[in-house]
């Protein structure tokens, strides 16, 4: 069983990784990397030659390529101490034309030119743009850059390996006090008399390592950070998954006790705090509450998660259409033929062929008629705003549900172990609970680990129509504006899923059906 | 026994004749002529229901043909005319006098609101049987392909399984932005992955059927796979792909809507995008009919698709036929 659960999982990673794969040459092969400026406002403002290395920065953000700018060059020769800063401020000034080079940038823009093209990257120059005889163009300066791309396979390289941080003592460069951690029974956050363990470290990237507080799941933990790439316009410089976990809505703010011992209303959450070098002196606010650097911290809002509205409406929903859709079918499946059996073939017929948008807006209007909220507001939470999304997301499951319960019970009506539990006098009822719902059940417990972690992802059209702030529309919203770094991420996020989906789906199978079983040994 | 047959006017050689062994004639079955198709036809018009639904959905789609190409529409047509935006039937018949065009009143361009979906639904109804003729001729015979050689199973269930994980949407969203999204790369977008569903779906059926008796039998007396293939499993699959042609079609007119909701949907005027312009419309008191139109159109030629298409699919059934 083991054994065949570790193969399972395996072939799933492999599974995940091509889907990366393909996902990767999808965006970053194929389309065209000029479109990401389709939308750019700022990409509109600059002019000549700064948008030839606006385009190139750009490109470096979103992934597409490495990207070295002389000045970068030259800056990091003086930090590794190779020459001095005042021959750097002689070499940096390039000409505007190569041949009008001073004579130290001439030595330096030949050492940048032969370094990056040994490397195999491509040296472009663009000489200086004149407005005049005398006068340099807005953004006309001339530049000097290397760029290389980035081939497919060290980009996923690099994505899968960087998959997973883990904290350490080292993880902070020039930390300027003792490295090292220490445990304590009574958390400094909650005044430091409070009973509530926690680990807190020094020369870390967080402050906290492993803490206690009252949300769920109630001890949480920094030391593993899931990195499932960086945002660049959907939800800037954050990564997928915190925009998909981190709170939304107004500020909660509550009693802080800041570590300098000032207490005021504040809506930090001081577990969250990272290392910012030189943040605690940079201005007063913060030196009047935090004595380290680790001041960087996270705002404690009100609301759920992207992930939290969609798992509250997705899960509920789930909950319902089980609790409706399961018994109904049976129903259908009972009284074939009867007057409930076409009444509800009607319904699913109508969930089928009608498009989903169509209907979705149909319970809107209804929904809005009757006087229920048609749109999600955050900031003035009432549960009244669930009750449209549930019922649009449970509506459609409910009838799916319907439809393959019955079939299932129609197709085992026949068996012979039906006949047989009849003529030994078993009374219908019976004979539908006992007997045949056992054996058209199996494939239906086989979706449900796969609808509730569906519910993670959330709902793309119910939640655009109810302004649902959760994150089905994340990949949506990504693709709209081509964050490159989102659309691996949620993609890899929802392969995961789905691969467990199925291999949970199995092991509920085998757990239901005694029959069913992955161990080598029964086959 | 003993008969008394005097009373009936018969001879006795009338009453008894006796018939001779006939090698010919006893090679002749007289089971009334069983044809396949005419039973499929007979048992789908014993329904009156299918009559009429096949009648409403041979008149939406040759209206949807015909009326555009016999009449003119020009969507910016009143567009300086402030006071033809947005109007109620009523108010557009006033306007403008009676005409079939301001029957279901006018949209934000001050177009007309009936031109619109006929114009759309061709565009739908066309992009919705191109893309099922394609996936369901590529899904078939591919699908057929993959359930008959275990090679290609194994390299198939490992692409199946990768490009399952892949978002649908993904791909539809790179191939419209690497071309225009005009009819055909919809199509493309539409058939590039959507054959694979299809396949998979035929590729179970035939594993089933495969290595039933019959087949076996059959390919012990060396007929060749093609063959087996052709007249032993495609007929016993006609009805499984006809029912799965009935949820194909509706479904790529609900995909063009979805799709053109979330702004990833043709430029063209599918109803898809008639209902993502008139979205704002939906709120909005007295602007109802131009929302609330296209969605209708879409729902009723989805559901008499899927309707007819179900129930073609039953008749087609040869257990039906009896």
């Amino acid at each position: 069983m083991t054994k065949y659960l570790l193969k399972r999982l395996l072939h799933g990673l492999f599974s995940i990784i091509i889907v990366v794969g393909v996902v990767m040459v999808l965006i970053y092969s194929l389309l065209d990397k000029m479109q990401i400026f389709a939308a750019d406002a700022n990409y509109a403002k600059v002019k000549n030659n700064n948008k030839i290395t606006y385009r190139y920065t750009t490109w470096e953000r979103y992934g597409y390529l490495d990207y070295v700018s002389y000045q970068d060059y030259l800056y990091e020769l003086t930090y590794s101490g190779e020459i001095t800063e005042e021959e750097r401020s002689a070499a940096v000034g390039i000409g505007r034309t190569p041949e009008k080079d001073s004579e130290k940038a001439k030595e330096y823009t030949k050492k940048f030119t032969d370094y990056y093209k040994s490397k195999g990257y491509t040296v472009e120059r663009y000489n200086a743009v004149m407005a005049t005889k005398n006068k340099v163009a807005d953004g006309g300066a001339a530049v000097l850059f290397a760029y290389k791309d980035i081939p497919l396979i060290v980009r996923a390289w690099n994505y899968f390996t960087g998959l997973l941080s883990f904290d350490n003592i080292n993880a902070v460069e020039d930390y300027d006090g003792e490295r090292g951690i220490e445990f304590t029974w009574f958390d400094p956050v909650y005044g430091g008399e409070k009973f509530s363990p926690a680990i807190i470290g020094s020369g870390t990237k967080h402050r906290y390592l492993l803490y206690f507080d009252s949300t769920f799941p109630f001890i949480h933990q920094n030391l593993v950070t899931l990195n499932l790439g960086t945002s660049y316009s959907v939800n800037r410089g954050i990564d997928v998954f915190k925009t998909m976990t981190n709170t939304q809505g107004a500020y909660a703010k509550s009693l802080v006790t800041f570590p300098k011992g000032l207490t005021e209303e504040s809506a930090d959450d001081l577990h969250t705090a990272t290392y910012v070098p030189g943040s605690k002196d940079i201005n007063k606010v913060n030196a009047d509450r935090f004595d380290t650097d680790y001041t960087n911290v996270d705002l404690v809002r009100n609301g759920f998660s992207k992930m939290g509205y969609s798992f509250v409406i997705g899960i509920i929903s789930v909950a319902l259409a089980y609790l409706l859709g399961v018994p109904l079918g049976i129903l259908m499946a009972r009284k074939k033929d009867k007057l409930i059996d076409k009444i509800g073939t009607i319904y699913i017929v109508f969930i089928i062929a009608v498009p989903s948008l169509a209907y979705i807006f149909l319970f809107k209007q209804i929904g809005g008629s009757v006087g229920l909220p048609t749109a999600f507001d955050i900031n003035s939470p009432t549960t009244l705003m669930y009750i449209l999304p549930i019922i649009s997301l449970a509506l459609p499951s409910i009838a799916n549900l319907m439809k393959w319960i019955r079939r299932y019970m129609i197709d085992q009506m026949n068996s012979d172990y039906v006949k047989f539990a009849r003529s030994g006098g078993l009374n219908e009822g019976e004979i539908f609970t006992k007997h045949i719902l056992k054996n058209a059940i199996i494939p239906i417990v086989h979706g449900i680990p796969g609808s509730v972690l569906a519910s993670l992802t959330g709902a793309i059209i119910t939640e655009r129509v109810y302004v649902v702030p959760g994150a089905g529309n994340l990949l949506t919203e990504a693709i709209n504006k081509y964050d490159n770094g989102v659309i691996v991420g949620v993609t890899l996020f929802y392969a995961v899923l789905s691969v467990l989906s199925i291999i949970l789906g199995d092991l509920f199978m085998a757990m239901v059906d005694p029959r069913i079983s992955f161990s080598d040994k029964a086959r | 026994m003993d008969y008394d047959f005097s009373g009936c006017g018969f001879t006795e050689e009338e009453l008894f004749t006796r018939v001779d062994h006939n090698d010919l004639e006893s090679e002749k079955i007289t089971a009334p002529r069983y044809s396949y198709w005419h039973s499929v036809f007979r048992v789908f018009f014993k329904k009156k229901i299918n009559i009429v639904i096949l009648a409403l959905l041979a008149f939406v789609i040759i209206f949807a043909y015909v009326y555009p190409a016999v009449s003119t529409y020009d969507e910016f047509g009143n567009l300086t005319d402030a006071s033809a935006k947005h109007l109620m039937p009523g108010a557009a018949i006033d306007k403008f006098g009676f005409n079939i065009h301001w029957i279901l009143g006018t949209g934000a361009a001050g177009q007309s609101t009936f031109d619109a979906i006929w114009y759309g639904s061709r565009i739908s109804i066309s992009l919705a049987f191109v893309c099922a003729a394609i996936n369901m001729t590529l899904g078939v015979i591919i699908g057929a392909i993959w359930g008959f050689s275990k090679k290609v199973d194994i390299f198939m269930m490992e692409v199946y399984n990768i490009i399952g994980n892949v978002p649908y949407i993904l791909f539809i969203s790179v191939m419209v932005m690497l071309f225009t999204a005009s009819f055909w790369t919809m199509v493309l977008a539409l058939t590039i992955t959507g054959w694979l569903g299809i396949a998979y779906f035929i590729r179970t059926q035939v594993v089933i059927i495969r290595d039933r008796e019959y087949n076996l039998a059959s390919k012990c007396l060396g007929t060749p796979t093609v063959k087996i293939a052709l007249k032993n499993i495609l007929p016993f699959m006609t009805s499984v792909i006809v029912t799965l042609l009935a949820t194909e079609i509706p479904s790529y007119i609900s995909y063009e809507v979805f799709l053109s909701y979330i702004g990833m949907g043709l430029s063209d005027m599918s109803l898809g995008r008639l209902i993502y312009a008139a979205e704002t419309a939906m709120v909005t008191p007295g602007w109802g009919f131009e929302f609330w139109s296209p969605v209708a159109i879409a729902s009723i030629i989805t559901v008499v698709l899927y309707v007819v298409g179900q129930n073609l699919g039953d008749a087609s059934d040869p257990r039906t036929h009896m």
